[in-house]
Formats: structure tokens, sequence, C-alpha cells
């Protein structure tokens, strides 16, 4: 474990020595490959003076977290019902299916112009493109969950005298909740994908417009520097989010415990 | 109903009348997997159902149980025709069938909670039966941390919990070792004469069957039907070394075969 963790950590110096090395022999140009002291210093520059128009780098984090939970948020409170009702019955199922199928496959970030037009380039557009991404990765994976419960367990709790609501609350729920999970984490990772183009328009905050400013003013150590944050910031959410469900659902622990 | 030529005769407790069974059936070229089964279970017997792997062991026991619907016939448990699982039918599978996102104390205590047993009567019941299987010290593990052993003992404490009146258990200690085995059976007989059920016990094993039941029912497959009934008159504790049982043991063994 210790020792793994001090091999790739020596991996990734000596990656970043070679990426440094190779820059000031020239053989790549620091304006396409910004060497690693030039990003670190970009860094720097972002945490002092800020970029562009003195923005800071956490102004740019805090204001990129926020849309994504919104967005997040909005979409998995709504997805959660919505899916628990469609998997529950049958006919809707049947009659949601097509439709489901079709929204989801849209890319998100094509419904860009027409949002614009309904929403304007505020705040509202960029919440609600997330939503959507998030909307359907979620919605999709409550209504597996609930539909394909093991019918042992439902066979189970029948001989043992469970009633309808009981069956739903303390049977389905529970047995549908590691898939939900995995559609929360995979939403999760859709609102990563749709925020940085969201961000692209009407706005000089958050991380995605970071990252398109620097493009205009030719700073791909910027550009970098953005991306690192998105990155980092993708991890630590998802972490935790998987502590959370280490914590919700002690019991599906020993389940993943298969090794190949 | 009342018949007064067989007054004296206990009426039975489960009666299957003709039960047959096609699986898939808007398709009446597909085989029956049950064809005709009439049998009688009297009150507090406990009968084994043996037969080869695939004969409709299972599938009978399930439209016992009301969780399978037969093709044709039905089964009355007390004169009533079976319309659904529970309501006194305790059940075993094949298949543990635990709730995964439970413990084991939890999983015992499902069906008195289904009935609404206080939270502190519950987990007394369940603490005793899981005394019981000798999964003293395994309340609190998950299914998933436990081995399918003592799963399986989980899974028959479950079935105890509510007392129902009637046990259907479908190979339940096919899962144990030896030892272990043998130690269930003494359980479930030492369950079986203090509480007054009615089981209907299937299993793979002839020694098994003889060592536990009143009455053993042959089937034979395709169609699944009855072959043989063999009676089992001798008083328990049984031994297997018994001459009287090693005969039996060889009869049932030829009709098997
Ligand atoms: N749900 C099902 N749909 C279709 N066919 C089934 C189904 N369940 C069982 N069968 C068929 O019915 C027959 C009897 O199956 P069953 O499970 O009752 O056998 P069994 O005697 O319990 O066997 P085993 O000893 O292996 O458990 C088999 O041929 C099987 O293929
Ligand atoms: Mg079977």
């Amino acid at each position: 474990m210790v020792t793994s963790r001090i091999i790739s950590g020596l991996c990734l110096i000596i990656l970043l020595l070679l990426w440094q090395f190779a820059v000031m022999s020239g053989f790549l140009k620091p304006f396409q490959f910004p060497p690693p002291s030039r990003i670190g210093e970009a860094i720097v520059e972002l945490a002092v003076s800020g970029f562009p128009n003195g923005e800071r780098i956490w102004t740019h984090v805090g204001i990129t977290l926020w849309r994504i939970i919104q967005g997040y948020v909005l979409a998995i409170g709504l997805a959660v019902p919505i899916g628990l009702l469609i998997g529950t019955i049958a006919v809707l199922d049947k009659l949601t299916l097509p439709i489901i199928t079709f929204l989801r496959s849209v890319a998100t970030l094509s419904l860009l112009p027409l949002v614009i037009i309904w929403f304007g380039t505020g705040e509202l557009t960029k919440v609600l493109l997330i939503a959507y991404g998030c909307f359907w990765a979620m919605l999709s994976n409550v209504i597996a969950g609930v539909k394909y419960v093991d019918p042992v367990m439902i066979r189970a709790a029948r001989t043992l005298d469970t009633r309808p609501l009981a069956m739903f609350v303390r049977v389905v729920i529970p047995a549908a909740l590691p898939r939900m999970f995995a559609g929360a984490r995979m939403a999760l990772g859709v609102g990563f994908m749709v925020i940085v183009g969201a961000e692209m328009i009407g706005t000089i905050q958050g991380l995605g417009a970071l990252i398109m400013e620097a493009r205009t003013f030719y700073r791909s150590d910027i550009t970098i520097v953005g991306m690192l944050f998105i990155g980092l910031l993708g991890f630590t959410i998802t972490s935790g989010l998987s502590w959370l469900e280490t914590i919700l659902l002690p019991w599906s622990k020993g389940l993943s415990e298969v090794r190949r | 109903m009342a018949d007064p030529a067989r007054s004296d005769v206990a009426p039975s407790k489960i009666e299957i009348c003709g039960v047959s069974k096609r699986y898939a059936t808007d398709d009446p070229d597909t085989p029956l997997v049950l064809d005709n089964i009439n049998l009688a279970i009297g009150d507090n017997e406990f009968v084994t159902l043996v037969g080869r792997s695939g004969c409709g062991k299972t599938t009978l026991l399930n439209i016992i149980g009301g969780l399978v619907e037969s093709t044709h016939g039905d089964v009355k448990v007390n004169g009533r025709t079976v319309s659904g699982p529970g309501q006194g039918k305790g059940m075993v599978f094949q298949q543990h069938a635990l709730f995964p996102w439970l413990t084991a104390l939890q999983n015992v205590g499902f069906g008195c909670r289904n009935k609404g047993v206080h939270k502190a009567e519950r987990d007394q019941i369940a603490h005793q039966l899981i005394e019981l299987v000798g999964l003293h010290g395994f309340e609190d593990k998950y299914p998933a941390e436990l081995s399918g052993g003592m799963q399986q003992r989980v899974a028959i404490a479950r079935a105890l919990a509510t007392d129902p009146e009637i046990l259907l258990m479908d190979e339940p200690f096919g899962a144990l070792d030896e030892l272990t085995r043998l130690e269930m059976q003494d359980e479930l007989l030492r369950v079986w004469s203090a509480h007054k059920k009615t089981v209907v016990f299937v299993t793979h094993s002839i020694s098994e069957a003889l060592v536990l039941s009143d009455r053993v029912i042959l089937l034979a497959a395709r169609p699944g039907r009855i072959r043989r009934e063999f009676p089992i008159p001798f008083p328990r504790p049984r031994k297997r070394t018994d001459p009287q049982m090693i005969a039996l043991y060889d009869d049932i063994w030829k009709s098997l075969a």
C-alpha cells in the first residue's frame, strides 16, 4: 500500500521532470506544452492576482461547484421519485421507454443554442443544462434498479407476509440502492462533462469560462490549470460520494469484493 | 364435505388434488413438469420429497407454498384452497434468498416485523433462533459476510421466526458439512415435535429422508409424478445403522434408479 504510493508518486515526479527538460531543451514548444514550472507560476498568478479581470481561482472553483451542485441536486431530486414511479408501474415503463431512450441520447451540449433562446445566457441556462445531462443518467438507473430487483427477494418477502407498501419500502428500494448509487456517480460524471461547455457562454467566472478566456489570450498554461482544477473537483466529489455509499450501504462492500 | 365413513381419520393439513404444471401455459407442446399429483399430508406429519434432479420437487413445493400457480388442480391447506404465499406457510429456498441489506438478526426478524411485533420482542425471538441454528456471535453480520452454510441456517431461522404451522423446506441442509447437517437434523426434529408443525422437506439424501420423515415420497421425472410412497414407521431418534433402516434404504435406492 505505502510502497505502491511511493512508486506512483515517483513516477509522477519523473514524468514532470522529463516534461520540464523536454521543453527547456527545445524539444517541445513552451507555447504548446507549457512546462510544469510555468504551470506552477500560473497557479500562483491565479491565486494572487486572478485571471481574467482579477477573478481568482477560488471564485472560479466556487462558482463552478455551485452550478454543478444546483443542477445535480435538481436532477437527482426529480429523477429519484419519477424513476421509482416508472420502475414500479410496468405500463408507465413501456410508455416512457422510447421517450427516455431518445432524450438521453441527445448530447446535452447540442441543446445549448435552443436553451439560450429559451432562457438567455444567464445562470439558469447553465444550471438547466447540467440538470438535463444528470437527469437522464440518474433516471435510467433508478428505473432499472427498481425493475430488476432479484425475483428471489420478492418471493422470499412474500412468504413472510410482506404487504405491498412494506414490499416497496423495505425490499424494492433497498435492493435498488446500489444501482441508484451507480446512477448518481454516472450523473456526476455527466455533470462535469457538461459544465465546461455550459460555462463557455455568457460568463467570465467558473472553470469553463477560465479555460475559454485562456484560449483567447493564448494562455495554454492557464488552460491546463483549469483542467487540473476540474479534475480535482470531480475527484473530490466522486470520492465523497463513494464514502457516502460505504456509510449508507455497508452491506454492499462484500458484494464488490471480486478480483480478476 | 363431512364423510361419515372417514370420520375416524384426522383431516389432512395439506391436500394436493390432481396438480399438473406446465411452465409455458400458452404453448401446449412444452412438456409437463408435474403430471396429476395427488397427495394428502396429515397434521404434524413430516413428509420428504425425493427424486432426481429436475423431476419437479421445487416446482411442487412452490405450488404448495402458493408462489407458483398450478396449471391444473389445486392445493388445499386446512380445507381452503391456497391462493398465495405466507399465511402460516414458512419457506426455506434452495438458494438461501436472504436480504443482503439486512444483518442476520434483521433477516430473522423480518417476518415478525411484518406482523407488527415490537422491536424488543422481535430481537429476542431472533436471538433465540440464531442461537438455535448455532450462529451465536454472527447476529450483526450481513449475508455477504457469512459462509454458504451459515446463510442457509439464517434462512431456516428466518422461516421459523413467525412460528408457521407449515414448513416447506427445499434442500435446506444441502450446503452444510456432514456434522453440521446431522446437528441441524436433530434441531429440526426437536422444533418439529415441540412446536407441532407440518413439514414438507425436499432432499437428495435418502438417509436424511429416512432419519427425518414419517413418509418418503419418491417422484419420477419427465413428467414428475409420484412413483412410490414409503411410510417410515420407526420411532425417533433413529439410527442409520438399524437393519430395518438399511433395508428400507436399499428399497428406496432401487426404486430411484
Ligand atoms: N421458471 C421455470 N420456467 C420454465 N421451466 C422451469 C422453471 N422452473 C423449473 N422449470 C423446469 O421444470 C423442471 C423441474 O424443475 P424443478 O426446479 O422443480 O426441479 P427439482 O426437482 O427441484 O430439481 P433439483 O433437484 O435440481 O433442484 C425442470 O425441467 C426445469 O427445467
Ligand atoms: Mg429444486
